[in-house]
């Protein structure tokens, strides 16, 4: 029964009292025992409260030992949740119930950020050699973080199901955008400081890359990569554009029928299974065409592989762009007397050249950033690349050492992670505008 | 040349170049796809068989060769990915489609998904491994790689729901509208259902690029190969997919044998994403059907 003379968000509801109610036991949770620091043998139980307010861990005997302090995002996340629930529950009783469900998923998510921040608490003790440390959960920090999304939904519940709907489908709209906003800041984050210590010259035009002795210069791996791209661009274009000129233009009905699900199926295929391939057919291949020349593991042999690898996105886009030429310029064409052949030359493939210069684009794209499959055929040896010696690619570069690396030699791998990020920006930055361009033309 | 007549034909040898150079093309590319299909496949059947698919895997024991604990990793990853980003990724092209006014907002969605998209999945690793396996905590396991792998295919998810859920007629929801159906309602029982077909086939082909994923999950989800020792706690450990196992024994084989179970988890690969294709496929054509 709905009483009429009530704005129904002032409704006193049995879903805005459980949110209260829940809101302050929220709250009392920060009273309790949230974590349990173990050093070696000594293990710290802290509440909120001593989180907030301690200064620090006491490591050591009385009168040798170290204090290590709480991190200032530990505090601030635990007291920030705290209040995050109490300002909650207020607005809950001031009939604001959309500021409450923000308060609330807010209190909800500190939980996660108290966890990264316990991270670098360990961190900092690895830096005083005290290996032996771990931290805990206890039952209370799990139940703010789900105390936090329960109380939210009742909040936004009280204002109808419609405003919770939007609520969440607009969470999750945020939670997709938060995620490219986090990738991106963190590849700066964590590329950029190896980078000032190397010096961005040396580290974009150093030539030798040897970890072990402290030489970070990627121009090698660079110089690999733009050469493969470059090559697998100038064998796959012709080739894929000619393909789907074929689909589109000469191939009958019946057999396009079969070979357009057969294109589309080799743009599925692993890269690993690319990689797999290549390892047995194209190496062994290579060195027995070059015999003592090459080694098989080298640069023509990823190049082959990358080629084989971006023909299926280079003929699906371009046969797309082939369909989307009117009919009528062909028949113009040909009933000005041109030949088929001409015509698909000088009218179709010219006026279909912005969709394949997206194709192309989203070829680049491909090849600069396949890891998998070049790993396999490369070799993998950080030199000046030679069409048949061994190299090694940026990505490959990330892939071969990040299960070993540390220190600043992680860090840059980082950096050569920002260096592919920013260069596959631009490349995709010039794709956009290419496509808007094009529809500005409107075909 | 006074005796050419009108039916004799001018040879253009520009144009007999061009013409073949197409066939050139045409005939390389599709021996290139059904060599690389039909070698890998020849040299890979074979070696499929029930005990291939059911039994344990040790790289110390040449004894144990089957690929069963790849196959249940490769169906965690797949789901548990599923089941993050499916939600999320309907739940946001629903409210771009929907909810938000069309200006800056979707602007800065479209763009960040499309910058995602263009973003190799190496790098998709590498943030992984640091802010899932280190910052939160997870470890090198199949949970960790399912959030990496779930940001990794999220963009794509997105953009395909979005274009199914504008296919949806506008009359539909107009006319639901009209009989005074809120819009909760209408998205879930008018636009939904309606855009159904386009919605799977988008996570089934999600489901086809997460079974071939490999450099994303190189760091995160690791290398083990043990059976699962629990449902739900196997999530927590380290177990390597069919990809990244074809990997390892592909480069570590000395053997023939070794190399045999390359093989077969190429075929196996293959026919698993031929698999997810063809079903992409019919619903493609089921949708189809619903538009004409």
């Amino acid at each position: 029964m709905t009483r009429l003379w009530k704005k129904p968000g002032m409704r006193p509801s049995c879903k805005r009292a459980a949110a209260m109610v829940l809101g302050l036991c929220s709250m009392g949770m920060f009273f309790l025992p949230q974590m349990t620091f173990v050093f070696r043998d000594i293990r710290y139980v802290a509440s909120g409260w001593e989180l907030v307010f301690a200064k620090g861990f006491w490591f050591g005997d009385a009168q040798e030992g170290s204090l290590i302090a709480v991190p200032l995002l530990l505090r601030l996340a635990v007291l920030g949740g705290m209040l995050c629930a109490a300002a909650g529950t207020v607005g809950l009783w001031c009939c604001r119930p959309s500021f409450s469900g923000i308060a609330y998923l807010l209190s909800g998510i500190s939980p996660l950020v108290s966890l990264v921040a316990a991270a670098s608490l360990q961190s900092t003790a690895a830096q005083l050699h005290i290996h032996e440390m771990s931290v805990e959960y206890r039952l209370p920090f799990m139940c703010v973080l789900a105390a936090g999304v329960v109380c939210a939904v009742l909040a936004l519940w009280t204002q109808g199901v419609e405003a919770l709907a939007q609520a969440v489908f607009l969470t999750a709209s945020c939670v997709s955008i938060g995620a490219v906003l986090l990738l991106t800041v963190y590849l700066f984050a964590a590329g950029v400081p190896a980078i000032a210590q190397i010096g961005f010259f040396r580290f974009l035009f150093g030539t030798q890359w040897d970890a072990g002795q402290g030489k970070f210069g990627i121009f090698p791996l660079l110089l690999a990569t733009l050469s493969a791209t470059a090559g697998a661009v100038l064998v796959g274009v012709p080739v894929g554009v000619l393909t789907a000129v074929f689909l589109r233009e000469m191939a009958g009905e019946r057999v396009a029928k079969w070979m357009r699900p057969a294109v589309e199926l080799l743009a599925g295929i692993p890269s690993v299974v690319y990689g797999f391939f290549g390892m047995l057919v194209v190496v062994p291949a290579i060195r027995g065409m070059f015999g003592q020349a090459s080694i098989g593991d080298s640069l023509l042999a990823a190049i082959v592989i990358l080629s084989i690898m971006v023909i299926p996105t280079i003929v699906n886009v371009t046969e797309q762009s082939l369909g989307a030429v009117p009919k009528a310029w062909r028949q113009a064409s040909l009933g000005l007397g041109a030949t088929p052949v001409q015509t698909v030359f000088r009218v179709t493939i010219p006026a279909a050249r912005r969709g394949i210069l997206s194709g192309v684009i989203l070829g680049v794209g491909r090849a600069v950033g396949e890891t998998m499959a070049v790993i396999m055929v490369a070799g993998n040896v950080a030199e000046f690349p030679r069409l048949l010696g061994s190299v090694r690619f940026l990505t490959t570069g990330i892939a071969m050492e990040m299960s070993y690396a540390s220190g600043l030699h992680r860090q840059a791998l980082f950096s050569i992670g920002l260096i592919l990020f920013l260069f596959l920006m631009a490349v995709n930055l010039s794709f956009t505008m290419l496509a808007k361009r094009g529809a500005g033309h409107g075909r | 040349m006074a005796d050419k007549t009108l039916y004799q034909k001018k040879i253009r040898l520009g144009d007999g170049l061009l013409k073949g150079s197409i066939y050139a093309a045409a005939a390389l590319t599709f021996t290139v796809l059904l060599g690389l299909m039909g070698y890998l496949l020849v040299r890979g059947l074979p070696h499929i068989s029930w005990g291939f698919l059911s039994h344990t895997y040790s790289e110390t024991d040449p004894q144990q060769n089957g690929i069963l604990p790849m196959l249940l990793n490769t169906l965690y990853v797949v789901g548990i990915t599923v089941l993050i980003a499916g939600p999320v990724g309907i739940a946001s092209a629903v409210y771009l489609t929907q909810y938000a006014k069309q200006g800056r907002f979707v602007a800065i969605v479209r763009f960040a998904a499309e910058v995602l998209s263009g973003i190799p999945s190496i790098l998709f690793g590498l943030f992984g491994y640091t802010v899932f396996c280190q910052l939160l905590r997870l470890g090198t396991s199949l949970l960790a790689g399912c959030l990496t792998m779930a940001l990794c295919v999220l963009p794509t998810l997105i953009r395909t729901t979005e274009e199914a859920l504008l296919s949806v007629p506008r009359l539909y929801t107009q006319g639901a509208m009209a009989l005074g159906a809120g819009k909760l309602r209408v998205i879930l029982g008018i636009l939904l259902p309606n855009a159904m077909p386009g919605i799977l086939t988008a996570l089934v082909l999600t489901m086809g690029r997460i079974v071939g994923e490999s450099a994303a999950l190189l760091f995160t989800a690791g290398m083990s190969y043990g059976m699962p020792r629990g449902v739900f706690s196997h999530a927590m450990e380290s177990g390597r997919t069919l990809t990244l196992h074809l990997y390892q024994t592909a480069r570590e084989a000395a053997t023939p044998d070794a190399m045999n179970v390359a093989f077969g988890t190429a075929a196996v690969l293959l026919i698993l994403i031929f698999l997810l294709n063809r079903i992409a496929w019919l619903l493609g054509k089921v949708l189809k059907k619903g538009e004409s």
